[in-house]
Order: structure tokens, then sequence, then C-alpha cells
């Protein structure tokens, strides 16, 4: 216990932010349905483009739908893509780049150009075309009937996966050519255990600073994707999508429409990023030590 | 006694050079690591291998333990063909054969305290779960560090105390032959006598065969009993450390030796100061 109260001493108030903003989002995610003071897609045409006041704080949209619950249930489709994705794509990506950094040889060669060759086409270019051939509607996998938005994350997770590889390549290369490595060899461990044990935790801190950015990311690529109505589907909410609706009104004064879920994905993202440039601090063990010492 | 533990016949090692595209379209030859090398090493010898940079002194140690497989010739662990014992990976034969590493840094897992270290090691090595605290404890004791360090992490000890776990981590495996390969390059000149003094201490208690990869012949007259001149992977003189030292028959042996400073004229205890001496290049 103490020892994690010496470790959490390193984190600065930066970090703290980070951990705030993202406890508040994914609470605000999960508890949508408790704490919206209104119905995200109950059109009330009378209350329509109500700028803030005490009833709708942040206002009423076009069809007189609360900002501020639609915000909320947003903060799902975007978090729900930001982390489904980052969890899909950290999988596969972590995975080869391990394989490929502890094989060696020609079984690296091939997978690392497989990544290169993925990581080649720009990522909203291969998400828009993909869910434009794939078309909009939920897709069919035996029994289950999957909405869009599953598409997506999958979509963007393997869209992701090619980062995860080349950083984790990166480091797991060094890792695995380390003496400590060798010896764990010479005791007869087997490949998982040395893998597991020995490889993938010293690699951890840069895949989890990648995995914070690329939360932050995939936000901004579900936003995109439902900016140009590929995303989540109208009526239900998702800050993408609330953008989009948003565009006529930047010109006719209605400043609440864009300016909040443009808030919600920005603050969304900083506080990822903050976040995980703390918890990159928390995972070096030397960074440990600073404080030990100071 | 008659039985080498550790033989090496006609041992060949060459690494293709650029790379794998070099080996692929092969234009130019490869490089020879190490050229024919025979060496036999009897149980309870200590061996003291020298050579400068690249002479291929790491080379052999690594095929020795089986890192990397020779190109030609065999090597013989116990009697038994080390190509075949390595089909087994777990076999009871890697007891037998433990490698200490030159850089304590880089030697011990970072996220793992010394305790788990060992005790993981203990696991392979068949030890008991009750008895492993005990016996990582004890295997500490063995190399002069206190049961306190067990919980600590690598980058709280000092080098010296790195190094040290090291050699305990090889000990753990109860092997018959210890490969250590430049063990106290990496430290500074008070800490490599302790370590020189424990290796010697640990040849003398537990009968252990001892292959001493060094570039500082001072520790090596201090602490081994044979000593093997390497040069561009072959061996170029060998025999009793002191005749070897004292009279070498071979030019290039000669040329190690004059290479190091004067003034340390210890014999059997490591000198109060040595140096690192870079060897010319002949």
């Amino acid at each position: 216990m103490t020892k994690l109260r010496q470790a959490l001493a390193i984190v600065d108030w930066s970090g703290w932010l980070g951990a705030a903003i993202v406890v508040a989002m994914v609470g605000a995610a999960v508890l949508a349905p408790w704490i919206a003071p209104f119905d995200p897609v109950a059109v009330n045409i009378e209350d329509r483009l109500t700028a803030p006041d005490a009833v709708h704080w942040l206002g009423t949209d076009q069809a007189g739908r609360d900002v501020f619950s639609r915000i909320l249930f947003g903060a799902r489709a975007s978090l729900a893509v930001g982390i489904g994705a980052v969890l899909i794509g950290g999988l596969i990506g972590v995975s080869a780049g391990i394989f490929a950094a502890y094989k060696g040889g020609l079984a690296e060669l091939a997978v690392m150009r497989v990544v290169d060759a993925v990581a080649s086409i720009p990522l909203l270019v291969w998400a828009i075309a993909i869910v434009g051939v794939l078309g909009v509607g939920p897709v069919q996998v035996g029994p289950l009937s999957l909405p869009n938005e599953v598409k997506i994350v999958v979509l963007v997770g393997c869209l992701f996966s090619p980062v995860f590889a080349r950083v984790t390549h990166a480091v797991a290369r060094r890792v695995v050519s380390a003496d400590f490595v060798k010896a764990r060899w010479l005791q007869g461990a087997g490949h998982w255990a040395i893998v597991t044990g020995d490889v993938l935790p010293n690699c951890l801190s840069p895949i989890i600073v990648q995995a914070t950015l690329l939360v932050a990311i995939g936000i901004v690529v579900e936003a995109s994707v439902s900016f140009v109505g590929l995303g989540v589907q109208p009526p239900a909410a998702s800050w993408g999508t609330m953008l989009s609706d948003a565009r006529n009104a930047i010109y006719s004064g209605e400043w609440w429409l864009p300016v909040f879920p443009g808030l919600a994905i920005s603050i969304t993202v900083v506080g990822f990023n903050l976040l995980g440039d703390a918890v990159r601090d928390l995972f070096d063990p030397r960074s440990e030590a600073r404080t030990l010492v100071a | 006694m008659s039985a080498p533990i550790l033989s090496l016949s006609g041992v060949t090692k060459s690494y293709p050079r650029g790379g794998m595209l070099g080996s692929v379209f092969g234009a130019r030859a490869p490089v020879l690591a190490l050229d024919d090398v025979s060496l036999d090493v009897m149980a309870g010898d200590v061996v003291g291998i020298v050579g400068e940079s690249g002479s291929g002194k790491s080379t052999l140690a690594q095929l020795a333990v089986g890192l990397t497989r020779p190109t030609a010739g065999t090597i013989r662990l116990g009697g038994e063909d080390l190509g075949l014992l390595m089909r087994d990976h777990a076999g009871p034969w890697r007891r037998r054969i433990q490698m200490a590493f030159q850089d304590s840094s880089s030697a011990l897992n970072p996220r793992k305290s010394i305790g788990r270290c060992l005790e993981e090691t203990l696991v392979l090595a068949g030890v008991d779960k009750a008895a492993r605290p005990a016996e990582a404890a004890a295997l500490l004791g063995r190399v002069g560090l206190g049961a306190e360090m067990l919980p600590r992490l690598p980058h709280e000890l000092s080098g010296g105390q790195r190094q040290r776990v090291g050699l305990a981590r090889a000990l753990a495996m109860k092997p018959d032959v210890l490969i250590a390969d430049e063990p106290v390059s990496a430290l500074d000149v008070s800490l490599q006598a302790q370590v020189i003094n424990l290796l010697g201490r640990l040849t003398g208690e537990l009968g252990l065969t001892l292959l001493f990869i060094s570039h500082d012949l001072a520790l090596v007259r201090a602490l081994c009993r044979r000593v093997i001149v390497m040069r561009k992977g072959r061996i170029v003189e060998e025999g009793p450390c002191l005749q070897v030292l004292e009279s070498p028959r071979d030019d290039y042996t000669r040329l190690l030796l004059s290479a190091v400073p004067k003034g340390i004229e210890g014999r059997r205890r490591p000198p109060a100061r040595t140096s690192n001496p870079e060897f010319p290049r002949p």
C-alpha cells in the first residue's frame, strides 16, 4: 500500500487532471441514462434552438433536443470507439510486434512489411472507404446483428494495429536481445513464459502511452466518420453527428450547437493525453527511484 | 575425471555479412567468428579465456551454453552432444551449464524483484515451492548479499550487487559449469576484486568448473589455473596460467602481455589497481 502511495506521488497535477477528465467522461458515458436531464432523441419543436438557460444547460438543437443530454449519450459512442478500437488494435498490434521481434528472421520481415502495407494508407481514407463499401446498416454475424458502431470499432481497431505493432516491435527488439531474456532461455524457460514474463512487461510503457494517444485519435475518427454520415446514425447522438448537424448553425448564430460537442471532443482528447503521460511515468521503474531519492 | 565435462571439437561459427539479404545474395564471404576451435575442459577446471575484442571469446561462450549453434563441429557437455541435448529445451541438462553476463544492468529484468528473479529460477531448477524463499536467501548469502535484497528491484542495487545477483541466479540452477563472460569488466576496480574473490571462493567451495572470459590478464592470473589465448577466432596458445603468462611462446600473447601497464605483478590476488588495457591490433 505504501508502495502504491509512493508511486502515485510522482503523478503531478496534469496527470490528476487527465485522470479526472477521463473518469468524468467514462462516468458520463456509463451513467448517461440516469443523469441526463432529458431524453436525447425526444423531439420538442416548441423548444427548438433555445440558448443555454436554467432548463437546457447547454441549449437545444434544431429539433428541440437537449444538447447536454445528447453530449452525455454521445460520450458512449465516442468512448466506445476510442477505447474499443485501442483494445482491438492493441491486441492485434502488440501480438504482431512482439512475435516479429521475438521470432526474428523471415517471420519478422514478413510481419513488419504487412504492417507497413496496412499503415501506408491513411486511417480516415480506410475508414471512410470501408464503411462506404459495407454500408451503414447493421452487420449480420451468425445469429448476432451488430450495429454500425461495432463495425467502426473493429475497423478502427484494425487500422490502429500497425501503429501498435511498430511501437511494440521497436521496443521489443531491444528487450529481446537483453541478457535477462537469454538468462531465462538458458534456464529452460518456455517461449510463453519469457514473452509474458520478461518481454511484454518491459515493452509496456511506450505501448500504454501510444494507447492513450490512440484513444484520443479514435474519438476524433469516430467524430469524423459520423460527421460525414457513415458513423453513428441519426437520431442517436454522437459528438461527430452533433457537429455535423451544427454546421449550418455556425453562421446563423446558434453558437452552442458546434461549441459544446467540439469542447467535449477537445477536453476528452486532452484528458487522455495527460493521463497517458502520467501513466508512462508510473510504469517507468526508474521514475519511482527519483521520488525515493528526492 | 578422465572425460572432459565440456569439449569443443573443430567448432567453427560464421556469421553472414550484411544481414539476411547478404546471406541470400551472398556476394561477400561470411565473417568467421570462430575458426576450427578444439578445447577440452575438465571438471573442476578454472580456465581463463583472453583475447582482444572480436577474438571470438564471447562467441565461444554463447556456443558452449547453446545460445547459438555452431556452423561446423561438435560441442559435448558431459560427453553428450549439445545439439541433441538442445532438442529438449527445458531438459535437466540445463542445470549443468549456466552463464553469468557482462552487463549487470541488462542481465536482470528491471521489473522483477531480486527475490522473484531467483525464485522463478528455482522453479526451473526443480525446487519445491515451500523451500524456495529460504533457498533464495541462501543463494544471496552465498554471493555475500543479505536477504534484505530480496524485495528490491535491480535499479536499487549497485552494479557490483547486481553482478552478484546474476551469479546467484546462475548458481540457483546448481550448474557443474559456469561460463562468466567478462563478469567484471563493467565494474569499478574495488568491485572487480570482490567479484573475483567470490568466483575464486565458489570454485573452491562448490567444485564449480569455471570458464572465465576476460581481456584483463591480471584478473585471469589471479583466478585461473589454465589460460587460453584467442585471436581472430583461433586459439593461439594455451597452457597453465603461470607458464603462459610468464613465458609466452606465441608472439601475440607476448604482445598482449606487453600491453598491460607495469606495476601489476600481483600473483594470486587481484591487484589493488588494474586497468583495462586497449590491446593494439597487430
